[in-house]
């Protein structure tokens, strides 16, 4: 399976509502060793929410404050996306991924230091 | 965030990073500092065992063998064509970095061996030889 095989992909609770497209995928390092490495990255959830223009600009960062113009909009719209952990993937369609439970059920990402 | 238990019995956060924000379209640097592609797309595989559980990143996919997929449509289409027509090998594939090779993810990812190892450069050094280096005048570009 590739990455780009999950991003964009539309998601569904087992209701069949829509809980909104892939975004990202977050990656945790606490797999098995790898080569020079040390542990490899494992995928710990789908970030999963509407679709947002500047989904991919880093206002989910904790570090991101500015432009406040830019940001303040931004973080209000992000705050509909919503994490999907590993475990409730139920079902890997080619552009649909099923998952156990409600969307209700989701919590936000908790957002990652700027790097 | 969750935590484990480190050197001494400290507890030590694991790291985390969102693939699509802090992996893709990086530049890749050889263990020399020379430019050797970008982060195109990552190859996840599932778990050693029955196959359940979280996949795991094996490898880095590079070129535009991976670049076509993500593009998608007709413009991935025509690229994933023109690569697979261009390509010396019959059944061509995206270039593979194993993740084991990984040294460094930052403003760039870094990896431990040099990009002559990788076979990164089959694809570039096949059009170089066959396509570019047959264009009158193409062997005297400057070193």
């Amino acid at each position: 399976m590739r990455l780009s095989e999950l991003l964009h992909s539309r998601v569904v609770d087992a209701a069949g509502n829509d809980v909104g497209r892939v975004h990202d995928v977050r990656l945790v390092q606490d797999g098995p060793l790898v080569g020079t490495f040390g542990a490899a990255f494992r995928v710990e959830g789908l970030i999963v929410g509407p679709a947002i223009a500047g989904a991919r600009l880093g206002y989910r960062r904790s570090g991101m404050t500015g432009p406040f113009l830019l940001a303040a909009p931004l973080r209000r719209l992000h705050r509909r996306v919503k994490f999907v952990p590993w475990d409730r993937v139920a079902e890997l369609g080619r552009d649909t991924i099923s998952i156990s439970g409600s969307a209700d059920d989701l919590d936000e990402p908790e957002p990652l230091p700027t790097a | 965030m969750s935590e484990h238990v480190g050197w001494a019995g400290r507890p030590r956060r694991l790291r985390r990073l969102d693939a699509g924000l802090s992996l893709l379209d990086r530049q890749i640097l050889d263990r020399d500092g020379r430019l050797s592609g970008k982060v195109d797309d990552l190859e996840l595989t599932p778990p050693e065992g029955d196959g359940s559980g979280p996949p795991v990143v094996t490898a880095i996919l590079s070129g535009p063998g991976a670049l076509a997929r993500r593009l998608r449509g007709s413009v991935g289409a025509w690229l994933e064509s023109v690569h697979s027509r261009l390509h010396p090998s019959a059944e061509p594939g995206p270039a593979r970095i194993p993740f084991g090779v990984v040294k460094e993810i930052a403003a760039t990812v870094g990896l431990s061996v040099r990009k002559d190892d990788l076979e990164l450069s089959r694809f570039e050094d096949w059009t170089r030889d066959h396509i570019i280096g047959r264009i009158p005048g193409a062997r005297h570009a400057p070193e």
